[in-house]
């Protein structure tokens, strides 16, 4: 059994999804305008597709790459089960590269830091930015986000279930979730 | 789906869908070693034990690249089956292996069943790599693999294995393997070497090089082991070069596309003429790239499980 | 001498043909009538099932030489708790039963030791090697009662063909492993479908054919009585069948594991599956009850070979053959033959008692008075789940562990003396 509480709904979830479109292009707007999107699996990967065409509304050809950290998770072997590897496709040079890391949710930090392994193993970029729809606030690691669209302070056993395709069981929208062991 | 299995010690026991995640999680390994960084973290800290009870270059060298690129700690361990026997017994070796706090144990064994005898008595993971005439799972699944790639699936493909299927562990766990994804499977080979039984699981038996290779999308050629001679099976290797190896003449009798492959090593003009191995159709080293691949894929899926 | 009065039982003593309700007197170690008691103690029986002795031709024993796996003692207090009051240990102990001292050794401390009948089979060949007869002659003085190389066949049919002669004139039944080696050569279980499935190395039936046809042969040309042990294939039982059929004097057993179990069993590895001659297809096991149930089978015998565990916890291809049976044969067969019908409690009783017995030339193996008090009572209607850790036995080496039986021995008297009582 879990409980599941809505916390901001669909129309205010792609708000959300422009406002952090247009906090990055506020940052790189003085550059060459060249950005890359990394998007990390499995939600991440969504936004960073989101985002990607809000830039192009905006005249901004971002390269567009996706990443699966399983295989630079911390937990491995403690686990009972491994999940799918989604795919990981980098199809640009990271070298030199300006690139903004997007995921649905910041909460401990740790798939960040095996994100950051997991891209830094491609090249040596030349700045890696965060993005994040929801901050949770208390990070594991000395990790922040430099993009966020809301900030949720939530225990932390909730968990922050982002949902871009509604379907019969949950609309779209940002949900607070509670399993009941 | 996700992976629950501690051991991987055969594709019989395998359900097409595990397969298919193995082969799935293996294509995202195949890219880390065309990478420059061509390691991921996944094993740090754990250590694996290659216990070999029986001599391998090849599948030894692969799984150990495969250990490393997936960062685990590595320990080789050799024996010979004799020594064993008079020794201390398989039992104990592989539970002291186990009290040094190893996390995984590769192992090859000439006796068949060897490693799911051990596997229900350890706690750590046992991956086989090749138990008597039993099961092989990581050259299996790294053919499977192959002609995935180049084939885009399985459902109706003619698969010949042609040689020695008697004696081949790789043979059973290419039957399985490509039985439950849905392909045809056809063995051939001399009678002595090819047995009737394969038909009672539905897969078809010949004894005639060119019905073998007529209608097939693929041919795996397996390796004639000198031996087998001596024992009787048949009269010779020119003999049996000359009516199962597959030579530039075969060709001829193949479908143009037809993809040829061979778990190696090979016997240079027995079961496969030199210029065929490395013709066009020969996917041969392919599978070596591919078996780095899948042997990550395993020893991660099998590691990041616990009982 | 005690006495016994053993009460209302359903006696069933086949070389009598009596199948009724009734009363067994035992005095002095012999089978009374039931006038002659004085003062007996009196142990009621209704509802049980009591018979002569059950026999077992085939038994190792592993003394000398493999005493941390079995004893005389401990297999023959098995033999007790198995409803068991005579059997015939198999001479390939360690050194071999090939002399009269090593059957004399055997006596001795079966006479020690042992709470059944322990009788004494020798070698046909020195060493069981099947290269140079061996000194029958003294093997019937020192009181064998029957002539083996179990384990092992003699090969060179000249030599097979002498020894059936000469045993003839001493009298002596020869009990035959049949297995034609070059055929079963490096095999660790039946070649078939599960043999090629799982790529081990196969003995097929053709083995142990081949060696049936010679025996029949022989027992035919030289009319002299040949066993043939543990029958394991369709095809041997046809021939045998056939061979009784013209009066050729052959006889066969059957194990209760080949009754019970298939080469299917294998693909799980455990040892405790891997005996020689190996578990077979289902269709052969179906063909050795249809033989049991026709009479083509006379004796139902354990096979009874005892291994330590160290023995066994190895690797399927380096596990010795063999498991132990003596302590389940009643209660597999009666689940497995009397339950679903195959055959009554009078042929089952028959198979474990007269079949035996005329194997072993034994004259009037009854309840007649004046016979040796050997008696077995079991309980038709018990049922139970076989639990290895409470076995007499030294070794541990069963299949049946954990299978749920019905029938279960209660009581097995030896010359007028309990020496296995559990239930009554």
């Amino acid at each position: 059994m879990n409980s599941c509480q809505q916390l901001f709904d669909a129309e205010e979830m792609m708000a959300a999804v422009r406002n952090l479109a247009g906090q990055i292009v506020g940052r790189f707007s003085g550059k060459n305008r060249k950005i890359a999107l990394v998007g990390i699996h499995q939600v991440g990967v969504k936004l960073a597709e989101l985002l990607n065409i809000e830039l192009k509304k905006q005249g901004y050809d971002a390269d567009f790459g996706m990443l699966d950290i399983t295989m630079y998770r911390d937990d491995i072997g403690t686990r009972s089960m491994l999940p799918r590897i989604h795919e990981t496709e980098i199809p640009f040079d990271v070298n030199e590269k300006e690139i903004v890391l997007v995921d649905d949710v910041l909460s401990t930090g740790r798939t960040i830091r095996a994100a950051l392994d997991a891209l830094t193993d491609y090249g040596r970029p030349g700045v890696i930015r965060l993005a994040v729809l929801v901050d949770r606030g208390e990070p594991e690691f000395p990790i922040r986000a430099d993009f966020v669209a809301f900030k949720v302070d939530l225990p932390a056993e909730r968990k922050v279930l982002v949902n871009f395709e509604a379907s019969p069981e949950l609309p779209a929208g940002i949900f607070d979730v509670y399993w009941h062991k | 789906m996700q992976w629950k299995r501690k051991d991987l010690l055969g594709l019989y026991d395998l359900s097409a869908e595990e397969i298919t995640f193995i082969l799935d999680t293996a294509a995202e390994f195949k890219k880390v070693s065309q990478r420059r960084v061509k390691k991921v973290p996944a094993l740090r800290g754990m250590t694996v034990v290659n216990f070999f009870v029986e001599p391998s270059t090849r599948t030894r060298v692969s799984f150990e690249l495969a250990e490393q690129r997936l960062s685990a700690d590595i320990v080789n361990m050799q024996a010979q089956a004799s020594s064993l026997l008079k020794g201390e017994t398989l039992l104990d070796t592989v539970k002291n292996i186990e009290a040094l706090q190893v996390d995984l144990v590769v192992m090859r064994h000439s006796a068949t069943g060897a490693q799911n005898f051990i596997a229900d008595r350890l706690k750590c993971g046992v991956i086989n790599a090749g138990d008597g005439a039993h099961e092989h799972p990581t050259q299996g699944l790294l053919d499977l693999f192959t002609i995935r790639e180049k084939m885009g699936g399985f459902k109706g493909l003619n698969v010949s294995i042609i040689g020695d299927i008697l004696h081949s562990r790789v043979a059973r766990s290419n039957i399985w393997g490509l039985l439950k994804l849905g392909a045809n499977v056809t063995v051939a080979g001399p009678s002595t070497l090819v047995p009737r039984e394969f038909e009672e699981i539905g897969v078809r038996v010949c004894h005639n090089l060119k019905e073998a290779v007529a209608n097939a999308d693929v041919i795996n050629l397996l390796r004639i082991q000198h031996e087998r001679q001596n024992n009787g099976f048949f009269p010779g290797i020119g003999e049996y070069a000359s009516h199962f190896g597959v030579k530039s003449s075969t060709l001829e009798w193949m479908k143009p596309e037809c993809m040829i492959m061979h778990p190696g090593p090979i016997n240079r003009d027995v079961e496969l003429a030199g210029e065929v191995a490395d013709g066009e159709n020969s996917v041969i080293l392919e599978q070596v790239t591919n078996g780095l691949a899948v042997r990550m894929a395993v020893l991660f899926l099998v590691a990041g499980c616990r009982k | 001498m005690s006495e016994l009065l053993l009460k209302n039982a359903r006696i069933i003593d086949p070389a009598r043909n009596i199948d009724q309700i009734g009363n067994v007197a035992v005095a002095n170690g012999v089978i009374v009538e039931e006038s002659e008691l004085k003062s007996p103690e009196v142990i009621e029986l209704a509802g049980k099932v009591l018979s002569p002795g059950f026999i077992d031709v085939h038994v190792h024993l592993r003394q000398p030489g493999n005493t941390t796996a079995e004893t005389i003692a401990s297999g023959s207090a098995a033999a007790a708790a198995g409803g068991f009051t005579s059997i015939v240990a198999m001479p390939n102990t360690n050194p071999s039963a090939d002399t009269a001292g090593a059957i004399e050794y055997l006596r001795r401390i079966a006479a020690e030791q042992a709470v059944v009948k322990v009788l004494p089979c020798g070698n046909m060949t020195k060493g069981g090697k099947g290269e140079e007869m061996a000194g029958i002659g003294a093997l019937k003085n020192a009181g064998v009662v029957a002539l083996s190389d179990d384990g092992k066949c003699i090969q060179d049919h000249g030599l097979m063909r002498h020894v059936v002669e000469y045993a003839k004139s001493f009298n002596l039944p020869i009990m035959d492993h049949c297995e034609e080696t070059t055929l079963a050569a490096g095999g660790v279980m039946n070649e078939g479908k599960w043999s090629v499935l799982l790529g081990m190395n196969g003995i097929p039936g053709a083995s142990e054919e081949l060696i049936i046809a010679r025996n029949i042969l022989f027992a035919r040309q030289i009319n002299w009585k040949i066993h043939m042990q543990h029958v394991s294939t369709r095809e041997s039982v046809d021939m045998l069948r056939r061979a009784r059929a013209k009066g050729i004097p052959v006889t066969g057993e059957a194990t209760p594991h080949h009754l019970t179990l298939n080469d299917e069993c294998i693909k799980k590895f455990d040892t405790n599956y891997k005996m020689n001659p190996p578990l077979r297809s289902e269709d052969d096991r179906l063909a050795l009850i249809e033989g049991v149930a026709d009479g083509t089978i006379t004796v139902i015998a354990t096979d009874h070979a005892p291994h330590t565990q160290t023995a066994k916890l190895v690797e399927f291809d380096h596990a010795p053959f063999g498991i132990i049976g003596l302590e389940t044969a009643l209660p597999v067969c009666f689940t497995q033959l009397v339950v679903p019908g195959i055959i009554g409690i009078p042929q089952l009783v028959a198979k474990m008692t007269t079949g035996p017995a005329e194997v072993l030339g034994m004259a009037d193996y009854s309840l007649a008075p004046g016979n040796a008090a050997d008696i077995t009572v079991f309980d038709p209607e018990a049922e139970y789940t076989i639990d290895k850790n409470t076995f007499r036995s030294k070794s541990r080496n069963t299949p049946f562990d954990g299978m749920k039986v019905r029938g279960k021995i209660n009581l097995t008297v030896v010359d007028g003396k309990i020496v296995f009582r559990e239930g009554c």
